[in-house]
C-alpha cells in the first residue's frame, strides 16, 4: 500500500519542482498571438485626418450587426477625412461583436483595425456601446485632430496615396 | 446679259490683305472706270490662291497671267498695259515658278489621259461665279429645263442609275439607288440636303465648286428635288467657307429672281427652295445624320441607324443627302446622258474624281481625273514627281478617315471597286503623298489626335477608345511603347470598328490597322529598338 | 394587340407587337440584354453601345417576296455583319437574335471596360453603391480586369451643384443622357444639356436658376450610376440599410405611389424617413413623382410636431394625459347636444373621415360637418367622374381632354406628364384658361378667356356640339358668337374646339378652381362657385361621356383626399348648414385661421392636428395626430382610385392616428365602438356599407398587377433604380352613373365677373405648414402668390 501512495506522490513531488503554469492575471498578462483579434480602433493618416470614410461596408459585412455608421459630408472648412464622406456616427456594440474581423477585411481604407486589447468589461450594457470618440486613435504627435480646416481642393479623393498601401 | 472681255482676280487671303490687297482692288476699280472699261472687264476677289511669296497678286484671264506682288502704285501701269493696250506688263509678272499653290487646277491639263473630261470642275474658274448669266451661257440650267419639261421623276432616277454614279463623299453608295429610296419613301414632305461640310483635313475640292460654280449645285439640287419629290433643300456649308456661303446666297437670290427656284419653277407645278445653313466647325457634322441633327438645331451627334435618312431624315421626313461633288456631276449627266458619262472612268466606277494632291510632290493642288487612274500616274503626271527626287514611302487617301497605303499599292487603280478589294478607302479624295521623311506611327498619332478631338462623345467606344488609342500611339512615339501596348492597340482598333455608332468611330481604327498591316517593321523599330526610322518621333522616353 | 410579330431570341420564340425594339422583346421573354442609355419610357438613342446583339434576318427572294427556305424547310437567315444596338433596332418578322454568344459577350465586356476606364472606383462612398446598374452589370457582364492603365482615369469635379437640390459628380457620369432626355421628353423642361464633346463631354444645366424643373429628382432614379445625387439623401445611408415601405404621397390629388426608405437611427433610437422614391403604378404615376413629393417628407419628423394632448388651463395650453383630454372632449360634446359643428380637412384618410362622420351622426347626433377647404362639385365628380378602368397613361387617338380653369402642372404635376404623353400619342387637348399655363404647349386648341367667364365658355362649347337635351333652352342662348363676345375667345376657336368634342370617342373634362368666385360666402355655399363644375358635368352628360372608362370628370382637387373625405361625409349624411351660437367646434386636420379665415363663434374648440397651427393656438383642447408615415390608411385620389399606405416609421411621442382619437371620443360618448381595432376594420365597414366603395377592403387594395416596364427587384438598370411595388395598385371605384345609370343636367346661371374679381391661383411651391418643414426644399419655395404680371382681374 505504501508503495502505491509513494507512487502517487511521486507525480506530485515531481510537479512541485516544475515552474508554475498559472499566470497571475491581471498582475501578469500573457502576450497575445500575432493574429489575435481584440478591441477595434479607428486609425488616422499621418496628417491627422481620419481614415474612415463612413462607407458602412464594415456594418454590411458584420455578421452580428454590431456596427452602426451614419455618414455625412466633409467640407474644406471642416474636414474629418479625405474625400467627400466621413463617419458622423460610428458605434460598435461590443456585446454583440464576435471579433470575427470581417469589418477589417471589408474596410477599403484600412481604417478599422482589431487590436490586441481584450479587457472589455463594463458595469452597464450602455457602456459597451463604443462610440467614435472611444474608437478613434489620437492624432499623431504634433498633428491636429479633426475637424481640420484645409486648403481648398487638396483632399478631393476619398483615399490618400499612403492609404493605397496596406500597412503590415 | 453682260459679256466681258477680261476677268481680273485679286487675291484676298489674310496675308494679301495685310499687304494692301484692298488698296490694290480699289485702285483697279478706279483705273478701270477711268478708262471706261467697266463694262468690258469683270473685277473680283479670290480667296487664298496658294502662293504667299508674291501677294497681293492680280490674275488676269483669259490669258491666266499672274502679277505679283502688286502695289497700288503699279495698278495704273498694269491697267494701261494689259487691259487697255493688251500687252503683258512684264515688269510686274510674278517670278516664273511652277505654281505650287491650290490654283494648280487652273492651268488646263486636258488630254493627257484617254477620255479625260472635266465634269465636276467643268466651269469652276472659267465663269464668273457671281453671275447667273455667265452660268447660263455655259450650258447652265439646261439640264433643269430638260428635266422639268421632258422627263418624269422616274426617268431622272433611271438615267442616274444607268450612269452608275456613285456618291463622292467617300462611301461610294450608288446615287441613283439612294434617290430611288427617297422617292419611294412615303411622306408628304421630303428634303434634299447638300453636304458641303467639307472638313476632312487636306480636302478642298467642294470649296472650289461652291466658290467657282455655285449654280451647278443649286441646279442639281433642284433636279434631285424634282426626282424624289422634295419641296425644300438645305446646303450645309462648312462654317469656315465664308466666301462659299456668300456666293451660294447670292446665287440663290439670282435663281429666285429668274424663277429657277421658288414657286412653280419654269411655269411647271414644281416648287422648290433652298436655304444655306452654316456649320459651326464640327468635323462630325459631315456625317449625314449628325448634319441633319445640326440643321434641326440640336447637338451635332450622329443618330443610330436604321432608320436611315432616306426614310427618317430631317424633321423625321425622308431626306436625300448628297455630297457637293456628287451633285456637281448631275447636270452634266442629265445634259449629256448616262452613256456619255460611262465613257469616263472604269466600267464599275464611271466618271471622274477630284483629288487634292498634298505632301512631298513637286506640284500640289486639285486635279480632276477619270476613275481608275493609279497613284503612280498621279504623282508622275500631276505631281510632277516626288520632291527632291525622293521615293514614295506611303500615301494617305481620303483625308483622316481614309487609308494609309504603302508604295506597293501605287499601281492599284483608284476606283471604288479596286480600292475596295485592296481594303483601301477612297474617301474624300485627298491624296497625302509622303516620302521616307514621314513616320507612319507619327502620322497615325496625328490622325488619332484629330479623331479624339472631333469625336462627338455620344457613344462610349469612340469617346473613350479614340482618346486611349491616341495615348498609346503617343507613348510609342515617345519611345515608351511596349508589346503589350500593341496588343491593346489591336484590340482597340477592333472594338472601335465593331462597337461604334457612326463612321467616325469606325474609321478611326483604319490608320491603326493599316499601320499594322503594311508597316509592322516600322512599328517594331519603335518598340524594340526605340528608334524612329524616319527620325520624326521624339523618342524622349516620356510616358503619358 | 394587333400586328403581333414573331421573333426568335436565343432560339426561343416570342410574339410582340410591331415596332417593339429588341431589348423590350427580350425583356418580355425574360432575357436580360444589358443597357445603360436605354430606358423604356424614353426614346432610344443607342449611345452606350451596351445592348449590342447579333441580329439575323430572313433572306427574302426578290422575285417572289417570300422568304428563302433551306434544306430543312426553315427560313434561311442572313446574319448581320456587325452587331446591332438592341435598343434602337425594331423587331421584324422571323428575326433571329443572339444575346449571349461569344461575339456579344466580348462586345459587352469591351464596352464595360471602356466605361470603367473613366469611372472612379469610389463605390464605397457612392450613394448608388448597392443599387447601381453599373455595379451590377459589371459583375454580370464585365471583364474581371482592365487592360488599361489605372492612371488613365480623369479627375473631375465631384461636387458640382446643378441646382439647389441636385448635385453632379462629373467623374461618375457615363454620358448616357438619360437625365437630359427625361427633362426633354418627359418633363419638357429643357434645362440640361451636354457641354464640350469627345472625352471631355459633360452634363450641365442650361437654366437660371440651375436645374429649374419640378421633376428634377426623377433624374437621380434613372441615372444608371451615382452621378446625380440629391441634397436630401446625399451620404445619408447605404441602400441596404434601409427598410422600404410603400406609401402614398400627400401633397396633391394625384396620389402618387411612393416608396419610403426608412431607418432607425442609433443616435436617438428614432425611425426616420431618409428618402422618398416613386413606386411604380402605371395607372397613377408610372415611375415618376414631382420634387415636392420627393423632398416634402420632413414634416413627419419635425421638431414642431405635437407629441402630447394639450388642454387649456388658466388661459394657457398645458400638457395633459389622453384620458384627461378625451374625457373633457366627450363631456363638452355631450353636454351641448345639437349645437356642435365639425370641420374636417381633406388631408386625412378615408377611415378618419368616415369615423368622424359617424361620430357626429351617432354620438353628437348632428350632420353639421363641412370639409375644408370648401370645394364645389365633389358630388358631381362622385356621380360623373371618370369611369372605373380609366388610365390617363392609355389615352391616345380619339380621346379629347378638355382642361378648364386649372393649371395642371402647378396643381397636379404628374397629370401634366401623363396628359402631355397622351397628347403625343394622339389625344387632343383643349386647354382653356384665363392665363397661359404649361399645358398650352401641348394643346390642340388653346382658349384664352376673360377672367371669370369659364362657365360661359363651357356652355359655348356645348352649344357648338349642339347637344344638351335637359337644358337645351338655356344652352341655346350661348351661341359661339355670343360666347366669343363674352369670353374674348375667337368664335372660330370655339367652333373648332366644339368640333373636336363632338368627334371625340372618349372625352375627359378636367376642371380646376382657377376662377375668381368664392365657393362659400357667409357660411353659405354659393351658386357662382358651383357653376363651373355643374357646367362641366352638363357637358359630359349631354355628350354621353359619363360613366365609361376614360370618360367623365376629373377635378384638380386641392389636396390628397378631397374626394375621399367628401365621399365619407356624404355616406354619413353630413350636410353643411350655417352655424351660429355654437357650444362646441371640432376641427380635424385643418387650419382655417392660418389660411386667413375666421372661425364661427364657439364656446369650446377642439383641434386635432400635427402642428400647433394658428387654429390650434386658439383651441381649448389640442389632440396630437399622426402623419401618414406613422400609420396606415387609405386615400382616394382625383381619379377616385382608393389607395392604401402603410406604416413606415414609429409614432412620435404620444400622438395617435386620427381615426383612433375619434374612436376614443366615440367610446367616451358611450358608443359601442370597441370593434374598430384597426384601420383595416374601419375600411372593411366602409367597403361593406358605402356602395361606391365596395371592393375596397385592404386585401383588395394590396393587389399588384404585372406592369410594363418592369422596375425594382433585379431590374435596376432597365427602368431605373426603384423598388418593386409590394403595396398594391389600389382600386378605382365606380362613378355614380356606373352604379345607377341615372344622369341628369341642372342649370346654374353662369356668374358674371366684376372688375374686382381676381383669379384664385394655386401653386405647387407656395409656402405651407407641411412643406415649410423641409429645409432642403426651401430654395424652391415662393412667397408671392403669383407673379404680379400674371395676376388677372375680371372685366
Amino acid at each position: 500500500m505504501i508503495t502505491e501512495i509513494l507512487k502517487g506522490m511521486f507525480i506530485t513531488f515531481r510537479e512541485i519542482f516544475k515552474p508554475p503554469v498559472t499566470i497571475q492575471y491581471p498582475e501578469v498578462k500573457r502576450p497575445v498571438r500575432q493574429r489575435f483579434r481584440g478591441r477595434h480602433e479607428l486609425r488616422r493618416y499621418a496628417d491627422g485626418l481620419e481614415r474612415c470614410i463612413g462607407c458602412a461596408l464594415c456594418a454590411a459585412a458584420c455578421p452580428a450587426d454590431a456596427i452602426y455608421v451614419e455618414a455625412s459630408e466633409n467640407t474644406d472648412e471642416q474636414r474629418y477625412s479625405p474625400g467627400e464622406r466621413y463617419a458622423k456616427t460610428y458605434e460598435i456594440n461590443m456585446l454583440r461583436c464576435i471579433f470575427c474581423g470581417y469589418c477589417e477585411d471589408a474596410c477599403p481604407t484600412d481604417a478599422i483595425v482589431l487590436t490586441d486589447a481584450y479587457e472589455l468589461s463594463a458595469f452597464s450594457r450602455k457602456d459597451l456601446i463604443y462610440t467614435k470618440d472611444m474608437l478613434i486613435v489620437p492624432p499623431p504627435a504634433g498633428k491636429p485632430g479633426t475637424p481640420q480646416k484645409v486648403e481648398e481642393g487638396a483632399y478631393n479623393r476619398s483615399i490618400l496615396p499612403e492609404g493605397l498601401v496596406s500597412e503590415p | 446679259m453682260k459679256t466681258v472681255r477680261s476677268m481680273v482676280l485679286v487675291s484676298n487671303d489674310p496675308l494679301s490683305q495685310a499687304r494692301g490687297a484692298q488698296a490694290v482692288y480699289q485702285r483697279l476699280e478706279q483705273e478701270i472706270a477711268a478708262r471706261g472699261l467697266t463694262d468690258e472687264i469683270s473685277l473680283m476677289t479670290v480667296d487664298d490662291v496658294g502662293r504667299h511669296d508674291t501677294v497681293p497678286m492680280v490674275i488676269v484671264y483669259p490669258e491666266a497671267v499672274i502679277y505679283g506682288p502688286v502695289k497700288p502704285d503699279d495698278v495704273a501701269m498694269l491697267v494701261e498695259e494689259h487691259l487697255y493696250k493688251g500687252r503683258i506688263a512684264s515688269g510686274l509678272l510674278a517670278p516664273a515658278r511652277e505654281l505650287t499653290g491650290r490654283i494648280a487646277w487652273l492651268s488646263a491639263r486636258k488630254g493627257t489621259l484617254p477620255a479625260e473630261q472635266r465634269i465636276v470642275l467643268e466651269r469652276a474658274g472659267l465663269i464668273d461665279p457671281e453671275s447667273i448669266e455667265d452660268y447660263i451661257i455655259h450650258d447652265g440650267y439646261v439640264a433643269l429645263g430638260k428635266v422639268l419639261t421632258q422627263m418624269k421623276p422616274t426617268d431622272v432616277i433611271a438615267e442616274l442609275e444607268q450612269s452608275g454614279l456613285q456618291g463622292r463623299g467617300g462611301a461610294g453608295f450608288p446615287t441613283g439607288l439612294k434617290w430611288k429610296f427617297v422617292s419611294k419613301a412615303p411622306g408628304d414632305r421630303k428634303y434634299v440636303i447638300c453636304n458641303a461640310d467639307e472638313s476632312e483635313p487636306g480636302t478642298f475640292k467642294d470649296r472650289l465648286v461652291l466658290e467657282g460654280d455655285p449654280h451647278t449645285i443649286l441646279e442639281a439640287m433642284t433636279i434631285a428635288a424634282y426626282a424624289v419629290g422634295a419641296s425644300e433643300g438645305y446646303i450645309y456649308v462648312r462654317g469656315e467657307y465664308v466666301l462659299a456661303q456668300q456666293r451660294l446666297k447670292k446665287a440663290i437670290e439670282q435663281a429666285r429672281a429668274l424663277n429657277l427656284l421658288g414657286e412653280n419653277i419654269f411655269g411647271s407645278a414644281f416648287s422648290f427652295d433652298i436655304h444655306v445653313h452654316a456649320g459651326a466647325g464640327a468635323y462630325i457634322c459631315g456625317e449625314e445624320t449628325a448634319l441633319i441633327e445640326s440643321i434641326e438645331g440640336k447637338r451635332g451627334e450622329p443618330r443610330s441607324r436604321p432608320p436611315y435618312p432616306t426614310t427618317h431624315g430631317l424633321w423625321g421626313k425622308p431626306t436625300l443627302v448628297n455630297n457637293v461633288e456628287t451633285l456637281a456631276n448631275i447636270t452634266a449627266i442629265i445634259r449629256n446622258g448616262a452613256a456619255w458619262f460611262r465613257k469616263f472612268g472604269t466600267p464599275k466606277s464611271p466618271g471622274t474624281k477630284v483629288y487634292t494632291i498634298l505632301g512631298n510632290v513637286n506640284v500640289t493642288g486639285l486635279i480632276e481625273v477619270p476613275m481608275g487612274i493609279t497613284l503612280r500616274e498621279v504623282i508622275a503626271i500631276y505631281g510632277k514627281g516626288m520632291k527632291n527626287g525622293s521615293s514614295l514611302s506611303l500615301a494617305q487617301t481620303g483625308g483622316s478617315s481614309g487609308s494609309i497605303i504603302p508604295a506597293s499599292l501605287q499601281d492599284t487603280p483608284m476606283d471604288f471597286e479596286s480600292f475596295g478589294k485592296a481594303g483601301v478607302s477612297l474617301g474624300s479624295g485627298a491624296l497625302l503623298i509622303c516620302d521616307d521623311t514621314t513616320c507612319v506611327v507619327d502620322l497615325a498619332k496625328v490622325l488619332l489626335n484629330f479623331f479624339r478631338n472631333e469625336s462627338c462623345g455620344k457613344c462610349t467606344p469612340c469617346r473613350i477608345g479614340t482618346e486611349r488609342a491616341y495615348q498609346i500611339l503617343a507613348n510609342i512615339c515617345e519611345g515608351t511603347g511596349t508589346r503589350n501596348d500593341l496588343a491593346q492597340l489591336t484590340m482597340l482598333a477592333d472594338s472601335l470598328t465593331a462597337l461604334s455608332n457612326c463612321g467616325l468611330g469606325q474609321t478611326a481604327a483604319t490608320p491603326i490597322r493599316d499601320m499594322f498591316k503594311h508597316f509592322s517593321g516600322e512599328v517594331d523599330a519603335h518598340i524594340q529598338l526605340k528608334v524612329c526610322p524616319a527620325g520624326v518621333c521624339s523618342m524622349s522616353g516620356r510616358r503619358l | 394587340m394587333a400586328d403581333l410579330i414573331n421573333v426568335y431570341i436565343n432560339e426561343v420564340l416570342v410574339s410582340v407587337p410591331k415596332g417593339t425594339v429588341i431589348v423590350d422583346a427580350a425583356k418580355k421573354l425574360g432575357v436580360n440584354i444589358p443597357v445603360f442609355c436605354y430606358h423604356p419610357k424614353l426614346k432610344p438613342v443607342g449611345m452606350c453601345r451596351m445592348c449590342l446583339v447579333e441580329v439575323g434576318r430572313r433572306k427574302i427572294d426578290r422575285a417572289t417576296g417570300q422568304p428563302l427556305l433551306d434544306a430543312n424547310n426553315q427560313p434561311e437567315i442572313a446574319w448581320g455583319l456587325k452587331l446591332e444596338t438592341g435598343c434602337t433596332t425594331p423587331i421584324e418578322e422571323g428575326m433571329q437574335v443572339r444575346t449571349q454568344n461569344e461575339v456579344v459577350k466580348k462586345a459587352q465586356k469591351d464596352v464595360l471596360e471602356f466605361l470603367l476606364t473613366s469611372h472612379p472606383l469610389d463605390c464605397p462612398v457612392c450613394d448608388k453603391g448597392g443599387e447601381c446598374p453599373l455595379q451590377n452589370l459589371t459583375l454580370q457582364f464585365g471583364p474581371g480586369t482592365t487592360r488599361f492603365d489605372y492612371n488613365d482615369k480623369q479627375h473631375l469635379d465631384k461636387h458640382y451643384p446643378l441646382g439647389d437640390i441636385i448635385f453632379l459628380d462629373k467623374e461618375r457620369c457615363i454620358q448616357c443622357a438619360r437625365c437630359i432626355r427625361f427633362q426633354d421628353e418627359v418633363a419638357d423642361d429643357r434645362v440640361l444639356g451636354f457641354y464640350e464633346r469627345g472625352r471631355t463631354m459633360q452634363i450641365d444645366t442650361l437654366s437660371e436658376p440651375g436645374f429649374d424643373s419640378k421633376f428634377s429628382g426623377n433624374t437621380t432614379d434613372i441615372c444608371p450610376v451615382g452621378a446625380l445625387t440629391t441634397r436630401d439623401f446625399r451620404f445619408r445611408a447605404r441602400p441596404w440599410e434601409m427598410t422600404h415601405v410603400p406609401s402614398i404621397c400627400t401633397h396633391c390629388a394625384v396620389g402618387c405611389n411612393l416608396t419610403l426608405g426608412t431607418r432607425r437611427s442609433a443616435r436617438d433610437r428614432q425611425w426616420e424617413i431618409l428618402r422618398v422614391m416613386p413606386r411604380q403604378n402605371e395607372d397613377v404615376n408610372e415611375i415618376w413623382i414631382c420634387d415636392k413629393g420627393r423632398f416634402g417628407h420632413h414634416f413627419t419628423r419635425s421638431q414642431a410636431r405635437l407629441t402630447t394632448p394639450l388642454v387649456r388651463k388658466n388661459g394657457q395650453l398645458a400638457e395633459a394625459t389622453w384620458d384627461e383630454a378625451i374625457k373633457l372632449v366627450a363631456e363638452r360634446l355631450n353636454v351641448v347636444y345639437g349645437h356642435v359643428v365639425g370641420f374636417i380637412g381633406d388631408r386625412v384618410s378615408n377611415e378618419d373621415a368616415y369615423l368622424f362622420g359617424k361620430l357626429f351622426r351617432e354620438g353628437v347626433k348632428t350632420t353639421r360637418i363641412a370639409n375644408r377647404p370648401h370645394v364645389a362639385g365633389a358630388d358631381l365628380v362622385q356621380k360623373y367622374g371618370v369611369g372605373s378602368g380609366t388610365n390617363l397613361g392609355a389615352l391616345g387617338k380619339g380621346t379629347v381632354v378638355l382642361i378648364v380653369a386649372g393649371d395642371v402642372e402647378e396643381t397636379a404635376p404628374v397629370y401634366m406628364l401623363r396628359l402631355r404623353a397622351a397628347a403625343q400619342r394622339g389625344a387632343k387637348l383643349i386647354v382653356a384658361n384665363a392665363r397661359e399655363t404649361k399645358m398650352d404647349r401641348y394643346a390642340a386648341n388653346s382658349l384664352r378667356y376673360k377672367v371669370g367667364t369659364e362657365t360661359q365658355l363651357v356652355y359655348g362649347l356645348l352649344n357648338a356640339v349642339n347637344q344638351g337635351s335637359g337644358i337645351r333652352d338655356q344652352v341655346a342662348a350661348y351661341t359661339p358668337a355670343k360666347v366669343a363676345e363674352i369670353t374674348g375667345v375667337p368664335e372660330a376657336e370655339i367652333t373648332a374646339a366644339g368640333k373636336l368634342i363632338a368627334e371625340a370617342k372618349d372625352l375627359i373634362v378636367v376642371f380646376g378652381d382657377e376662377q375668381p368666385y368664392d365657393i362659400m360666402v357667409n357660411g353659405q355655399y354659393t351658386d357662382a362657385g358651383r357653376a363651373l363644375p355643374q357646367a362641366c358635368a352638363n357637358l359630359v352628360v349631354a355628350t354621353g361621356h359619363a360613366g365609361k372608362a376614360n370618360n367623365g370628370l376629373l377635378s384638380l382637387w386641392p389636396h390628397n383626399n378631397t374626394q375621399g373625405v367628401f365621399d365619407m361625409l356624404a355616406a354619413n349624411g353630413a350636410q353643411w348648414t350655417p352655424a351660429d351660437g355654437l357650444k362646441a367646434l371640432y376641427i380635424v386636420g385643418s387650419d382655417p385661421i392660418g389660411e386667413g379665415q375666421t372661425l364661427p363663434k364657439s364656446e369650446f374648440t377642439i383641434v386635432q392636428e400635427l402642428f400647433l397651427t394658428e387654429t390650434a393656438k386658439q383651441a381649448d383642447v389640442v389632440l396630437p395626430a399622426l402623419s401618414f408615415a406613422e400609420r396606415d390608411g387609405t386615400f382616394t385620389n382625383a381619379e377616385r382610385r382608393v389607395q392604401r399606405y402603410y406604416k413606415a416609421i414609429a409614432p412620435l411621442g404620444q400622438a395617435r392616428a386620427d381615426w383612433e382619437i375619434i374612436r376614443m371620443v366615440g367610446e367616451q360618448l358611450g358608443l359601442k365602438w370597441t370593434h374598430y381595432l384597426t384601420s383595416e376594420g374601419v375600411m372593411a365597414e366602409i367597403a361593406a356599407t358605402v356602395p361606391q366603395y365596395s371592393g375596397t377592403e385592404y386585401a383588395a387594395l394590396a393587389q399588384v398587377t404585372e406592369a410594363w416596364p418592369p422596375v425594382g427587384s433585379n431590374d435596376l438598370y432597365f427602368g431605373g433604380t426603384a423598388y418593386d411595388n409590394r403595396g398594391g395598385v389600389g382600386v378605382q371605384i365606380k362613378s355614380g352613373v356606373e352604379l345607377d345609370g341615372q344622369s341628369e343636367m341642372n342649370w346654374i346661371e353662369p356668374p358674371v365677373p366684376s372688375a374686382e374679381s381676381t383669379l384664385h391661383v394655386r401653386q405647387l411651391n407656395r409656402h405651407g405648414t407641411l412643406i415649410d418643414q423641409s429645409a432642403v426644399y426651401q430654395p424652391r419655395l415662393i412667397d408671392a402668390p403669383i407673379e404680379p404680371a400674371q395676376v388677372l382681374k375680371g372685366a
